[in-house]
This record gives C-alpha cells, sequence and structure tokens, in this order.
C-alpha cells in the first residue's frame, strides 16, 4: 500500500552492550527506524512497519546480527571487512587464509568491541574548538548548543558564527550559554563564515557542525582521535537522521542517501586521489559539512573555503567537498569516521526537499568546474559530461518502468539543478573580466 | 545449436573452523562448487570454474570463502552472542510429506535420508508418502521396506490435490513439504527447530536449495544461473517489507515447493494449495508461491532459516531444463493471474512487478553485451522463461480450472 503523505518513523536507538529488549512502536507511527550502537558506536540500522512488530528479543538479535555484522567486522577483524573506498572495489585482504582463521574463530564479537573500538577514547594531546555557523535560526540554534554542552569532554572552546546576520536573535541566544563565543561574519555564505571560524578558533583542530543538527556526546572525542595520525588534514563522521516525521525525511534518508555515508571507517589519502584521479575522485561520498573537523594547520597553509560557492552563495553544497579536494590533491589524507556522529533534522517538506535537490546538484556541478579550473584534472570533466547524464539517463529510464512515483520525480529536478550549476561557469568569467 | 561442452562440478562441503585443505580439481571435472560450513552451520555457497588438474591453493579458495560468505559467518557469531538463550523448547509434532509420482528410487533415496538422521524414528515425527495418481505399483512396493512410513495413495492427479490430501492426514502441529527429488541436510531439523523457537508466530518456513550433484551442463548452468533461492541469511518475512515497493507479489524472495514447512492450521485456515495450480504436466508450478503469497498476506510471518537446508537433484538434460524455465514463467504467471483476481488491492503492486519481472528477463538477454564482466545467461533459457510467462498470462489459470474440474468430475463419476 502506498503510504500516504503522513509518515512518521520512529527511531529507536538499541545498545547491544545491553540486554536486548522486545521491539515494538507507537501506535500513530508507520513504525520504526531500529538503529543499533554498541556503547554510542553506530553499528547499523534496520527499518520495520508496524505489520513486522513487535519483535521478541531474539527476532531482534538476528536482524542485529544480520545488519551490523559489516561494522562489527571492520571495527574487530584485522583483515576482511574493510570498507570498499568510494568509486573502487571491496579491497580483499593481503593474508586471506589468516583473515578467514581468525574469523571463523572469533568468538563472542561483539564483546570484543571494548578492545577494539574504547568505549572512552584516549585523550589526545590535540585541543579542539568546535564551530557552529548559523543563519537566523534561532530555534534550531538552541538545540544544537544544548547538546553541545552535553558533550563528554569539553572542547577548549566553541564558537558560533553568525552570518550576515538582520537580527540580534542569534547574539542574544549565544549569550545564554557560557563559555560559547559569538562572532559576527558579515559576508554572506556558509564558506565566509566557515573561513572566520578557522581564522579565530586557537584550537589544533576546528570541529565545524550546522545548527539545524544535534551532536552525539562523544562526538568530539572520536573526531579528535582521527588527527594523531599527521597526514590527515579532514575528518567527517556519520550524519544519523534525528527525526523521520514525514515524507520528505525519509526519502532524504533512504531514498536519496545524501548524508549517510556507511558504519565503516574510510581513509582516503593521496594514492586513492591518484587511482580515481582520471575517472573524477568521488569527494563527496566523504561525508557533509554538517559533521567534519579540519586541522587549522591546513588553513595556515593556505586552504580555504572558496567563497564563490555554498549556501548562501552559489548552491546548496560543494563548497565542503571542493575544500577536500583540495586537501587530497595536495598529498594530505581525509578520514570518514562514522563513530563521530551527529543527529540532523531533515527538511520536513517536500517543496523543501525538492528545492534542496536542485541546490545541491547546482552546488555539485560548480564544484566540478571549480576543480577542474584549479586542478587541471579532466575527471571532473568526465563526471560532469559521461557519468552525471548516463547517472540520470538510468534515473529516467528506471523511472518508466516504475510509472514517475513522487519521490523519484523529485531525483529529476537535479537534473535542472545540474544546468543551472553550468551558470557557474559563466559567472566566474565574469568576475574574471570585471577585476581585469 | 545449443550444444554446448558439457561441464561437471565436484561439490566439496568445507568446514571454516579447520585449516582449509589444497584442492586438485580431478579428471573430467570443470569447476569446483563448495558448500561452506561454520560449525557444521551451513553459511555460504559458491562454485568456481577451473580448468581439471588445476590446483585451488587455500589462500585463493580463502579469498573466495571470504567474498561469498564471509559476512554470513560473522552474523552467525553475532547471532550466537546476542541471542539469549540456547536450549530450545522441543518442536511441536511435526509432519513430513513427501509427494511423488512415479520415482521410486528417487523417494528410497529421500526416505533413507530421513531414516539415516533419525527423523523418521522420532516419536513425534511422521513421515507421509503422498502416491500421486501412481502409474504402477513401484512405489507401493518400495513402501513395504519402510514401515514406518504412512503410506497414502491420492488418485487425482495434480500435486496440489497430493498436498491438500497430506493436509487431510497429517495430524501434527507443523507439516514439513519435501520433493522426492530431495534428500536433507543433516542440519536441518535443527535448522527448523531454531527458527521455530524464534519465531513460533510464523505460518511458514522455508530454507535454501542446494544441488546433490553437478553432473551435467544442464544442472551446472541452472545452478549458474541462480537455482533455487540460496540465501543464507536469516529474514523474518511479514506482509510488508518497508524497503520493496512490490513485496509481497512475485513470492520469489521466500523459497520454493522442494523445501518448506507449514503450521497446519494456518494451511487449513486458509483452504489449502490451489488445485489448479501445479497440475502436474500441464502447469506444473505456482502452488508452492500462491501458498507463501497467501500465508503472508492473511498477517502471519514467513521464517527463512539457512540451516533449513536441502539438496535437490537438479534436470540433468538439457531440453528438460528448458522445460523446466518454461514452466516457471508458466506456473508464475498463473500464480501472478490468480493474484490479481483475488487481491484488487494489489494490483497497482502487481503491475509494477509484471514491469520489472520483464525488464529483469530482457536484462538477462541485453546486459551481458553491455557489462562484460557479467555471465552470460543462456538465451534460449530466457526465452522458455519469457514465453511461459506470456502463455502464463494468457488464460493459463482459467485453462487449468477447466482441467481441474474435469479431473474432479472423473473422480466423483
Amino acid at each position: 500500500m502506498r503510504m500516504t503523505m503522513k509518515e512518521r518513523w520512529e527511531i529507536v536507538p538499541i545498545d547491544l552492550a545491553e540486554p536486548l529488549l522486545e521491539l515494538s512502536g507507537e501506535d500513530n507511527c508507520s513504525g520504526v527506524r531500529a538503529v543499533f550502537f554498541w556503547r554510542g558506536i553506530p553499528l547499523g540500522h534496520c527499518q520495520f512497519a508496524m505489520a513486522q512488530l513487535p519483535l521478541s528479543p531474539q527476532q531482534v538479535a538476528t536482524v542485529a546480527a544480520r545488519v551490523t555484522a559489516q561494522a562489527i567486522g571492520d571495527y574487530v577483524l584485522a583483515a576482511g571487512f574493510q570498507s570498499a573506498l568510494p568509486g573502487l572495489p571491496e579491497p580483499s585482504p593481503i593474508n586471506p587464509e589468516q583473515a578467514l582463521a581468525h574469523l571463523a574463530e572469533v568468538e563472542r564479537p561483539v564483546s570484543r568491541l571494548a578492545q577494539a573500538a574504547p568505549a572512552s577514547p584516549r585523550t589526545s594531546s590535540v585541543t579542539v574548538s568546535v564551530a557552529v555557523c548559523t543563519h537566523e535560526r534561532p530555534g534550531e540554534l538552541v538545540r544544537c548548543l544544548k547538546s553541545l554542552t552535553r558533550l563528554s569532554e569539553r572542547p577548549k572552546e566553541i564558537l558560533v558564527i553568525d552570518n550576515a546576520p538582520v537580527s540580534d536573535v542569534t547574539r542574544e541566544i549565544v549569550a545564554r550559554f557560557p563559555g560559547v563565543q559569538y562572532h559576527c561574519e558579515p559576508r554572506a555564505g556558509l564558506s565566509a563564515a566557515r573561513n572566520a571560524a578557522l581564522a579565530i578558533a586557537s584550537g589544533d583542530i576546528v570541529a565545524f557542525t550546522d545548527d539545524d543538527v544535534f551532536v552525539h556526546p562523544d562526538w568530539v572525542t572520536r573526531i579528535q582521535g582521527c588527527f594523531d595520525n599527521e597526514k590527515v588534514m579532514v575528518a567527517t563522521g556519520l550524519v544519523l537522521p534525528a527525526e523521520l516525521e514525514s515524507r520528505a525525511q525519509l526519502m532524504f534518508e533512504q531514498d536519496f542517501q545524501f548524508f549517510h555515508q556507511g558504519y565503516r571507517r574510510r581513509y582516503l589519502d593521496s594514492a586513492y586521489f591518484e587511482a580515481m584521479r582520471s575517472k573524477g575522485v568521488p569527494v563527496w561520498s566523504l561525508g557533509a559539512g554538517a559533521n567534519m573537523a579540519i586541522r587549522r594547520a591546513a588553513y595556515e597553509r593556505g586552504f580555504a573555503f572558496d567563497t564563490r560557492l555554498g549556501p548562501g552563495v552559489f548552491g546548496g553544497c560543494g563548497e565542503d567537498s571542493e575544500f577536500w579536494y583540495r586537501i587530497l590533491a595536495a598529498g594530505w589524507s581525509c578520514v570518514y569516521e562514522p563513530s563521530a556522529c551527529v543527529f540532523h533534522y531533515h527538511r520536513r517538506e517536500l517543496s523543501a526537499l525538492r528545492h534542496q535537490v536542485y541546490e545541491y546538484m547546482k552546488g555539485h556541478v560548480a564544484a566540478l568546474i571549480l576543480q577542474f579550473a584549479k586542478t587541471g584534472h579532466t575527471g571532473n570533466l568526465r563526471r560532469l559530461v559521461l557519468a552525471l547524464p548516463k547517472e540520470y539517463l538510468l534515473l529516467f529510464l528506471r523511472l518508466i518502468v516504475t510509472g514517475f512515483p513522487a519521490e523519484n520525480r523529485i531525483l529529476l529536478r537535479g537534473a535542472l539543478g545540474c544546468f543551472s550549476g553550468l551558470r557557474f561557469a559563466f559567472r566566474c568569467r565574469q568576475e574574471q573580466v570585471a577585476t581585469q | 545449436m545449443w550444444a554446448k561442452a558439457e561441464q561437471r562440478y565436484q561439490i566439496i562441503e568445507l568446514e571454516v573452523t579447520r585449516p582449509l585443505p589444497l584442492f586438485t580439481v580431478p579428471p573430467a571435472t570443470t569447476g569446483l562448487a563448495f558448500v561452506v560450513r561454520l560449525k557444521d552451520r551451513p553459511v555460504g555457497f559458491f562454485m568456481l570454474a577451473l580448468p581439471e588438474g588445476a590446483q585451488l591453493d587455500p589462500e585463493e579458495l580463502a579469498t573466495k570463502v571470504l567474498k561469498h560468505a564471509g559476512k554470513q559467518i560473522l552474523s552467525e557469531q553475532i547471532y550466537e552472542e546476542l541471542k539469549e538463550s540456547r536450549d530450545y523448547p522441543s518442536l511441536p509434532p511435526l509432519d513430513i510429506a513427501i509427494c511423488t509420482h512415479g520415482r521410486p528410487d528417487a523417494l528410497a533415496r529421500c526416505l533413507r535420508r530421513l531414516q539415516e538422521l533419525g527423523v523418521a524414528a522420532s516419536p513425534r515425527t511422521r513421515v507421509l508418502v503422498i502416491d500421486n495418481a501412481p502409474p504402477d505399483n513401484r512405489t507401493a512396493l518400495l513402501m513395504q521396506a519402510f514401515p514406518d512410513v504412512e503410506y497414502v495413495i491420492e488418485p487425482r492427479p495434480g500435486l496440489d490435490f497430493a498436498r491438500n490430501r497430506a493436509i487431510e492426514v497429517a495430524t501434527g502441529e507443523l507439516l514439513a513439504f519435501l520433493d522426492d527429488d530431495v534428500v536433507i541436510d543433516r542440519s536441518w531439523l535443527d535448522g527448523l527447530r531454531e527458527a521455530w523457537a524464534s519465531s513460533p508466530d510464523a505460518g511458514a518456513f522455508a530454507g535454501p536449495i542446494l544441488p546433490m550433484e553437478l553432473e551435467t551442463r544442464a544442472q551446472v548452468v541452472f545452478e549458474q544461473m541462480g537455482g533455487f533461492g540460496k540465501g543464507f541469511e536469516r529474514v523474518r518475512f511479514a506482509d510488508v517489507l518497508p524497503e520493496s515497493p512490490t513485496y509481497p507479489v512475485g513470492a520469489g524472495v521466500f523459497g520454493a515447493g522442494a523445501n518448506m514447512v507449514f503450521r497446519r492450521d494456518v494451511l487449513r485456515r486458509l483452504g489449502g494449495f490451489d488445485n489448479a495450480l501445479d497440475t502436474g504436466a500441464p502447469l506444473p508450478g505456482g502452488g508452492d508461491l500462491d501458498m507463501f503469497y497467501r500465508v503472508v498476506q492473511a498477517g502471519y510471518p514467513l521464517v527463512r532459516e539457512p540451516s533449513l537446508l536441502v539438496y535437490h537433484q537438479h534436470r540433468r538434460e538439457y531440453a528438460k531444463l528448458r522445460h523446466q524455465m518454461w514452466t516457471w514463467g508458466l506456473g508464475t504467471m498463473a500464480y501472478i493471474t490468480k493474484s490479481w483476481r483475488s487481491d484488487p488491492l494489489d494490483r497497482p503492486k502487481i503491475r509494477r512487478w509484471l514491469l520489472w519481472w520483464l525488464s529483469y528477463q530482457l536484462s538477462k538477454v541485453l546486459v551481458p553485451f553491455l557489462r562484460s564482466n557479467r555471465a552470460r545467461w543462456p538465451f534460449d533459457l530466457v526465452m522458455a522463461e519469457i514465453f511461459g510467462g506470456i502463455v502464463g498470462l494468457c488464460g493459463e489459470y482459467d485453462r487449468s480450472l477447466v482441467r481441474v474440474e474435469r479431473i474432479q468430475k472423473e473422480q466423483c463419476a
């Protein structure tokens, strides 16, 4: 049965370190999304319609075993369960015989997470500044700041960057949170706001999050751990849905998967970059700007967000991935660390989602153009003229078979966004002419 | 035109907790097939095409095992750790019905296996043989060697007549159906116990069906194309599956009739199998899918359990395989026609499923030309299934209803 537009999925966190309980849903919801954790480390999820519930503890165990196996394998075993890097096939272990022997012998793998992924991460020597960039969203900002006061380890500082404010509301809110610093950035655009944070922060790394997010208490400690490796300049984390209260939110999370990059760690280095360069490096698969940390040394070396891109200037994204692209191109590494997780409130209305898809693709295309312009890597053009049109052609064919359901029509909006993104090239050209 | 080189695979059981040996491909063999087990529980199956006399070293084998069964091996261990108790309540009384038609040799093999594993002799388990429209008395004679087994003759020809007879004769709470050309795995009964303990509310249980032998090209090709369901994941299906828009139409995800277990009261409540499906030679197939579909539609969970494993003897002759693919198309579409009539609410789903089916069949033919890394499906087999499907859609269910009506009348007369 096709659900009506009113759809509500209850999100139920399940800690595998505790005895499992019966899983049931509230009466007025379409179903339950169970998210499996082990002491705060996300491992997998599964969605159940109301008709599938309730589930006995043993049935929950069956599902948990199925959806968490890969993540648990990645944490507990040395080889055999590493995530494939975006665009590349699954890596096969160097010593498969030993990997299989370890796998066959691993008794009680869940308990082994205690050694493999420490529940209280060791204190790292790097200091952290947390930065929240916001623009006139008081309600969301309060929620975000509240979650930041509950962090298991206090960061060195918490900065709120008020981007091109039109009222005093953000300043007033920040004043209510002692220890949170307010900074105003009059130049419009998320890129400008993030650069301002990088300029004024005093920590070794700056952990960025958005105002429409709340963070996990261990977020800072987990993301901090990534920077023990000197080569790492950027770390991103998992973005989980904070609520699934409407069809639009469900589509964003389940059908489009813009944010979700899986429950296994990924390490992208210059070798990966070189391997993918000719095809176009899928940097956007690294994560989302709503959950990323940057080593301030990168900013000191001249890496900053391009202020021609990003929300508030051009397109709905792209400024983050374009930054990562340059970091990787310069020989540094990026890490995706799913245990550092935040919870994002997706757009509730379909109209907002439609606009978002449009803006995302617009920003994506602009970022590709900019990446090509800055580095001359033709892989970006390849993505632009071959891969993207092919993707949309296949999508179109699939839509013919499925009879153009509403949720997929929204994806076609993205194609319009792509065309709009092409305008970016002309815009840059004009600016260039103007400055000359 | 379709005469191709003969193929033969050796089937090997592989216990992953023991060190992997070095395998040499025996003479006149074109590959190896592995049934992967973890502490004796089945966790995976895969096939490797290898030249005769080639050696498969443990390193390469380990890579393949990790690729095909790695996730399931770890899932099993996580499940063992998370599930609360290991001691299960004993199974309720169980009847195992084997419907057979003129294949005493296969039947003897199936029954002997049940005896060896002690399934036939257990006090709470009873084995029934339903002899469907026997062409001779060979099956009856065979039964003298199996005094524990109850022998029933169902004169009306048609597998679903026989299955419905089993429902009448059975007395247990659970009723298992096995084809005469299968043998059960040693873990079969434990698998059923496991599935029953985890989901006592389930209406049906199904499990993987692996090849008993891969001695001819037809058997190898059939298995390479996917064979019967080989999913080794534990899944509890309900009448909705949030991620699939056409579920449960198609019903192919559940399992197949060669290996299925039902709660008998559920079968009775649903009125038994549809006699117009699975009518032997004219329309062999569809009755199992129809039953799975109706069980799930009626709101009973259906559980797939990897240890509920049987081995099936596939068709040895290529022409028979082609005929089987044709009957798959035919039977599936006859069942779809029936669902279309009985479930007006599900029609949009069925329409969508039909489109999916057609594009899936076409992709089997076309995709290998577009992507060289994909296995090539024999063109004639795909076409046989497509044509079977088209014939099935064009009134096959009605023709079958007429035939069944006639059989009923003849019996009454």
